[in-house]
Order: C-alpha cells, then structure tokens, then sequence
C-alpha cells in the first residue's frame, strides 16, 4: 500500500487520540496550501486515507496537529501559550510507490513522529 | 570541590566576579558562566540540546534557526545557532533575561547536517528542515527543549 496515513496516540493516557484535527497542506510556490482538514476516529486514525496512492505525488507536505484544542477538549489544564500547541510536520515524498505513515505521539509536555509503516 | 572557609554566598559571589572579569578581558557583554548567570539571572533562558540518535553521538555545526511569532502569528527570524560537540549550543540561545512570553520555532537545518557526513538519504530527503515549535508561558522560568532526531523521526519535550 503506498499513499500518507496518519495515528495520533495520546501518551499521557496511553490510549489512541480520539477527535483530534489535522490540517493537511501541501508545499506549493513557496507555501503550504492547505488541501483537507480531517478528525481523528475512535481508534486515532482517520476514516480515510490522508492521500490515497492515486493522490500522492513526489513533494513536500505538512500535517499540522492541533494538539492544544485536543487537550483543552479533554479539560486538561494548559499553561498560556502552552508549551506543546499546533505541532507542524513537515515531509517529504519522494518514491509515490511507497506507504508514507506520519504518527505523532503526544502529550502537553512533548511530541514524538517518525516514519512508520 | 569544597570550599570549606566560603559560605555558598561567598563561594557565587566569586564565581560572579571572575565571569564579570572574563567579560571585561574579552570585551564580550553575552560571556556569562551559567554559575554567574544562575544568581544575577532576572529572567529565564533558552537552551536546546539536540541528539543524534542516527549516529549516536551529535556531530558539530547543525544550524538551528530560532523564531518569534509576532502579533500577526509569522514566526520572525531571530537568531542563528549551530551546535558545538555532542548538540549543545556555546551560549543559552536565549540567555538569562532575554526569554519572552511567546510562541517559539526552532527550525532544525537535518538535511544539511545529514548531507554534509553523507548519509545516504533519498530526494527529497523524509525529513528537510525541521520546525520545533513550542510555547514560554512563563519569562522567569528556564526553558530546556532537548531534540532527539534521526532522518527518519524526531522528538522533543520540556527537559530541565
């Protein structure tokens, strides 16, 4: 399977990260343009996929975690700034034949992403 | 190392003295020794500590760039930095004092350190130039981000 999937699991529960918004985006004219924004399902991932093998193509993307808005839904207690808010990922695609999944571990004191499978 | 005829008092006081008389001789106002900086510190400071956890050991010169968000919400370039052996920073990339209530970037220049000791990577790279974004809600507190990386992950939390 080639295309981007994403998994956002909460390390402060130890549990998947339940309707958390990702701004997706992709690097265009020196910009990331936004493409699609999508929640997280009952299990952290999304219903589908963030691109589908058709839709990737070789550049740049983001995926932009709304960490903060997920803790604060929670009502855990957030400093002003917090410390860990809109997280950016930001990655390359350089093979569209390959699966690129992009997850990002979290909790309101650090962040963890990596190119899994 | 004990001082036994120095109350601690005494013991910080001479250490302030001697980076006061360091910054005199060198003609360099940023040369503070953390000892110096931890008592006439009026504010908090940023360091950063970035880990290589691809060669197991941080090599020099990785450029760190650090951003402000401004009013407007654009982070503003402030500062350069690279780090010197094992992925610290010479000086406090924001010394005593200077830390600000804001958003902070630290945007971590991974493809051309990788590059640079030939690492076989693909084009483009998984991982280019690596924003670190974080939130000081408190100037008076230190702020220590520790960053591990590799080409293909990155992690960052609070450290202290």
């Amino acid at each position: 399977m080639a295309g981007i999937t994403t998994h956002v699991l909460d390390n402060e529960t130890g549990s998947p990260g339940v309707g958390m918004r990702i701004d997706f985006s992709v690097f265009e004219n020196g910009e990331y343009r936004l493409l699609k924004t999508v929640q997280t399902n009952q299990e952290g991932r999304t219903d589908e996929m963030i691109l589908t093998p058709e839709e990737t193509r070789i550049g740049q993307y983001q995926l932009l975690f709304h960490v903060d808005e997920y803790y604060r839904s929670k009502g855990t207690d957030l400093p002003e700034p917090p410390f860990i808010e809109k997280v950016p990922v930001n990655f390359s695609v350089f093979d569209t034949g390959q699966h690129y999944h992009v997850p990002m571990l979290c909790t309101p004191w650090t962040c963890t992403t990596y190119r899994g499978s | 190392m004990e001082f036994p005829d120095m109350n601690r008092r005494e013991f910080v006081t001479g250490l302030g003295i001697g980076a006061a008389g360091l910054s005199a001789i060198y003609g360099d106002g940023t040369l503070v020794s953390p000892a110096h900086a931890a008592t006439q510190a009026t504010g908090g400071q940023l360091t950063l500590h970035a880990i290589d956890t691809h060669f197991g050991q941080t090599r020099a010169d990785l450029q760190i760039d650090l951003s402000m968000q401004d009013a407007d919400g654009t982070y503003q370039f402030v500062k350069s930095v690279t780090t010197v052996e094992r992925g610290r920073t010479e000086n406090p990339v924001l010394e005593p004092g200077e830390l600000r209530i804001g958003r902070y970037e630290l945007l971590m220049y991974l493809d051309d350190y990788f590059a640079r000791f030939a690492t076989e990577l693909p084009n483009p790279p998984f991982l280019g130039k690596v924003p670190i974004r974080f939130g000081v809600f408190d100037g008076s507190q230190n702020f220590h981000v520790p960053i591990l990386f590799s080409p293909w992950s990155y992690s960052y939390y609070r450290g202290s």
